[in-house]
C-alpha cells in the first residue's frame, strides 16, 4: 500500500508498538514549563496510552494547550519559554537539544483549534508534508491523497476537484483537510487542539466519527472545553487547573466517579 | 445611567463647559478642514499649472526625440546598398529609395525655407547605421537621424570611386535626390542633417534602465534582508538595533546618499568601464536609498501573512527554510509586488541622489556606463541652463505625475486586495 512506502521514503521503520513501551506512548515525566516568569505547567507527571483518544479538560488558560504543544515542540517557537522535566516518546527524550524536530513533527501530527489550510489546492494541501520530505513521485503522491482525504472522511466530497482552492472549502472539510494533511505524513500521533470549537454540530459530529476510526492507527489526544465531547468520544480524561494535572484517568470514572471537588465542580459545569 | 447623566449635566453646566467646548471643538474642526482643502488646492494648482504650461510641448514626437536638435554629420559603418521595398503607408509626394530604404519628401519649414523632411527609415538601411562625426560627444556614438529630421546632405561614390553631394545642398529636391542616389551611386559616405531636438527619450530610456538596475539589485536585498528580520532574528536587542539603523537610513536626504555614491561605488562601476557618472553607480545608490522603503514594505506584507498558516506549516515537519518559500513568500508576493511598484515611483521622483552619481547632461543614447538623465533630473537640466525651457520642464513633468500617479494606484488597489484576502 502507498503508505507503507511512504513509511519507507520517509525513514521511518517505527511501528506504535515499537516507539511505545508497554502500550504507553508519552511519559511525561515532572514537566515544568515557565513563560518568562510565569510558570504556565507544574511538576506535570502523565503517561499517554498509544492507539487511545486521550483528552485534557480544564478552565481556559489551564495549561491544556501548552502541554499539548509541548510533544511536537511548537513551543519553541515561542521566545522565552523555558521547559524542565523529561517528556519521553519510547525511550527518547523529545526535548533532547539533538532531537530531530523536523522529523519529530512528521511523527507526531498537530490539527489547530481554527482550520488553517494553506492557500494551495486541496492536493497540494495533503501532499505537503511528503513534499517538504523530498518526495516527488507523483504515483505515490496520488496514492496518498487518496488514502489520507479517505481516512479523513473528505475524500467524496473532493475527489472531483484535487484542483481546487482549499481556502474556497467550508469550515468543516478545511478541518478534515487539515487532518488529512497530517496524516499523508504517517504519524504515530495527532495532537487536537480544540479541532470542533470553530464548527458546526454537523462538522463536529463528523471529525468525532472520524476520532473514532483514527485512533484503530493513531494516538490521539485531544483537547476540548466540551464536556460532552470528551465523554463520547475519550478513553481516557486529564483534568488541568491552573497548569496542575489535578486528575487523570479512563473517562468512564473520571466523569462518573471524579476524585477531586474541583474536577467534579468543572465537568458538573459549576465552574470554568 | 440616568444618574450619571444628571451629574455630568450638571458638572458641564456649572463650569460653562458646553459653550466652552463648542468653541475649542469649532476652531479645532475648522483648522482640520483647512489644511485639507489648502492640500487639496495645493495638488490642484500644481496640476493646472503644470497642464496649462506643459500640455502643448506634450506630444508623441517629443516622448520619442531626441534632446539635442542641431546640426549632424555622420558617417555609415554600412554603406553598401540593398534592396528594399516601400512601406504601403507612405504620402503621396514621398520619394522612397530602393537601393537604401528611406522615404523623404520636399517641405517648407516655419521661416519658409525649403527643406527635405525624412519620413521614413527602414530598419535595414545603411542609414541607420550611422555614427556622429563631428567632434563632442557623440563622436563615434550610434547617431541615426529620427523621423522628421531635415535631410540636407547625402554625400555618395559613384561608379568612377568619386565622392559626390546629393540633395538639398547639391541643389536637388527629394526627388532629384532618390534618383541620383538609386542610379548613380555604388555605395553611401556620410550625410548631414538637422534634427529638431527638445525630445526626451534619452532621459526615458534612462529613467528605464535606472528602474531595471535598481530593482534587480534592490529588490532581492531588501526582501531577504526582510525575511531575516521578521522571520529568522530573534526579537532581540540586535534586531531592534537593526530595524532602527534602518528607519533612521529612510529619513537621510537622498543628497548625501548621492555623495556617498559618488565617492565610495564609484571605483566600483570602473570595473564595468565608466569613466565619468553614470546609470549603474545612479543604480547603486537608489538601492541604498530604497533599501529600507523595500524592507519596510516587504516586512508589512510577512506581517500580514497568517501565523497559523507557518504554525501549520511547521507542524508538518517543513523546516523553517521550506515554510519561508513555500507558504510564507508566495503570500506575501503582492506586498513585495507593492514595494517594487512603490521603489519604481521613487526612482522616478528622486533627482539629488542622481545629480552626483548619474551626471546632469543630457543623453540622448544613454548607456549604462555613461552619463544620463532620468526625467527629474532633466526637468532641472533643461531649467538651470542660459535660458530655461519652462514648456518643456512642463511637458516632463506632466509625464512624471502621471507614471506616479498610475503606480500609486496600483500600490492601493493591490493592498487593498491584499488585506481582502485575509479578512474573509
Ligand atoms: N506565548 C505565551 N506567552 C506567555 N504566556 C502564555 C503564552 N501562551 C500561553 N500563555 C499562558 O500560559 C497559560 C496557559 O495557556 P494555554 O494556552 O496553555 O491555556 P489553555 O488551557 O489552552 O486555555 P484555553 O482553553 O483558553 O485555550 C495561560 O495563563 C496563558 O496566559
Ligand atoms: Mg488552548
Amino acid at each position: 500500500m502507498a503508505n507503507e512506502e511512504a513509511k519507507s521514503v520517509t525513514d521511518t521503520d517505527r511501528t506504535v508498538d515499537q516507539l511505545s513501551s508497554g502500550g504507553v506512548m508519552f511519559r511525561v515525566q515532572d514537566l515544568d514549563l515557565y513563560y518568562g516568569n510565569f510558570q504556565a505547567l507544574k511538576k506535570i507527571n502523565i503517561e499517554i496510552p498509544a492507539r487511545k483518544v486521550t483528552a485534557f479538560i480544564g478552565p481556559s488558560g489551564c495549561g491544556k494547550s501548552t502541554l499539548l504543544r509541548c510533544f511536537n515542540r511548537m513551543n519553541d517557537l515561542i521566545d522565552d519559554v523555558r521547559i524542565e522535566g523529561k517528556i519521553l516518546l519510547g525511550d527518547r527524550d523529545i526535548k533532547d537539544a539533538n532531537m530531530d524536530v523536523v522529523r519529530l513533527r512528521t511523527e507526531v501530527g498537530m490539527v489547530f483549534q481554527s482550520p488553517n489550510p494553506f492557500p494551495m489546492s486541496i492536493y497540494d494541501n495533503v501532499t505537503y508534508g511528503l513534499r517538504c520530505q523530498g518526495i516527488k513521485d507523483k504515483a505515490l503522491l496520488d496514492e496518498v491523497v487518496e488514502s489520507s482525504l479517505k481516512k479523513a472522511a473528505l475524500w467524496n466530497e473532493v475527489k472531483d476537484d484535487l484542483g481546487k482552492n482549499a481556502v474556497k472549502l467550508s469550515g468543516g472539510q478545511q478541518q478534515r483537510l487539515c487532518i488529512a494533511r497530517a496524516i499523508a505524513l504517517q504519524p504515530t500521533v495527532i495532537l487536537m487542539d480544540e479541532p470542533t470549537s470553530a464548527l458546526d454540530p454537523v462538522a463536529t459530529g463528523k471529525i468525532e466519527d472520524l476520532m473514532e476510526t483514527l485512533k484503530e492507527d493513531y494516538t490521539i489526544i485531544i483537547v476540548t472545553h466540551s464536556m460532552n465531547q470528551a465523554a463520547r468520544i475519550s478513553d481516557k480524561t486529564a483534568f488541568f487547573y491552573l497548569g496542575d494535572l489535578i486528575e487523570y484517568g479512563d473517562t468512564d470514572r473520571v466523569f462518573s466517579k471524579p476524585a477531586d471537588p474541583r474536577t467534579e465542580a468543572y465537568i458538573t459545569g459549576r465552574f470554568g | 445611567m440616568t444618574n450619571d447623566r444628571r451629574t455630568l449635566d450638571a458638572l458641564t453646566n456649572k463650569r460653562g463647559m458646553n459653550n466652552q467646548r463648542r468653541l475649542a471643538d469649532g476652531i479645532k474642526d475648522f483648522i482640520t478642514y483647512l489644511s485639507t482643502s489648502l492640500s487639496v488646492l495645493v495638488l490642484g494648482a500644481v496640476f493646472v499649472f503644470v497642464l496649462t504650461r506643459g500640455w502643448q510641448t506634450l506630444s508623441w514626437d517629443m516622448i520619442t526625440g531626441d534632446f539635442w536638435g542641431g546640426n549632424f554629420k555622420v558617417n555609415f559603418t554600412e554603406t553598401l546598398p540593398g534592396t528594399f521595398t516601400a512601406p504601403g503607408s507612405l504620402p503621396q509626394d514621398a520619394y522612397f529609395s530602393e537601393k537604401y530604404g528611406f522615404a523623404v519628401r520636399d517641405d517648407k519649414n516655419h521661416e519658409k525655407k525649403d527643406i527635405m523632411v525624412l519620413l521614413y527609415l527602414d530598419p535595414e538601411s545603411p542609414l541607420k547605421t550611422s555614427v556622429g562625426a563631428t567632434a563632442g560627444p557623440t563622436l563615434d556614438q550610434p547617431l541615426s537621424a529620427g523621423i522628421g529630421a531635415e535631410i540636407r546632405k547625402i554625400t555618395y561614390v559613384n561608379d568612377d570611386g568619386a565622392k559626390k553631394s546629393a540633395g538639398l545642398l547639391g541643389k536637388q529636391n527629394a526627388e532629384q535626390m532618390v534618383f541620383t542616389l538609386d542610379t548613380q551611386s555604388v555605395s553611401v559616405d556620410s550625410m548631414d542633417f538637422q534634427s529638431s531636438g527638445g525630445g526626451i527619450r534619452g532621459s526615458l530610456a534612462a529613467t528605464l534602465m535606472l528602474i531595471g538596475i535598481t530593482l534587480v539589485i534592490a529588490l532581492p536585498i531588501g526582501v531577504f534582508a526582510a525575511i531575516y528580520l521578521h522571520e529568522i532574528a530573534g526579537k532581540g536587542k540586535i534586531t531592534k538595533m537593526i530595524r532602527a539603523a534602518i528607519e533612521m537610513l529612510n529619513g537621510v536626504p537622498s543628497i548625501i546618499f548621492g555623495l556617498m555614491g559618488m565617492t565610495v561605488f564609484f571605483p566600483l562601476t570602473r570595473l564595468f568601464g565608466a569613466t565619468t557618472p553614470n546609470i549603474l553607480l545612479g543604480g547603486i545608490t537608489m538601492t541604498v536609498v530604497l533599501l529600507p522603503v523595500i524592507i519596510r514594505q516587504t516586512e508589512e506584507a510577512l506581517i500580514t501573512v497568517p501565523d497559523k498558516l507557518r504554525m501549520g506549516s511547521l507542524s508538518l515537519g517543513a523546516t523553517k527554510t521550506q515554510t519561508i518559500f513555500k507558504v510564507v513568500l508566495p503570500n506575501a508576493l503582492p506586498g513585495i509586488l507593492s514595494a517594487g511598484l512603490l521603489s519604481i515611483s521613487r526612482i522616478i521622483g528622486e533627482s539629488a541622489a542622481l545629480i552626483y552619481t548619474m551626471g546632469t547632461f543630457v543623453v540622448d543614447r544613454p548607456q549604462l556606463n555613461g552619463r544620463a538623465t532620468t526625467l527629474a533630473v532633466q526637468i532641472w537640466s533643461v531649467m538651470s541652463g542660459e535660458q530655461p525651457n519652462f514648456e518643456l520642464a512642463s511637458a516632463i513633468s506632466i509625464l512624471i505625475l502621471l507614471m506616479v500617479l498610475v503606480l500609486n494606484v496600483s500600490v492601493k488597489m493591490i493592498t487593498a486586495s491584499l488585506n481582502k484576502k485575509w479578512k474573509e
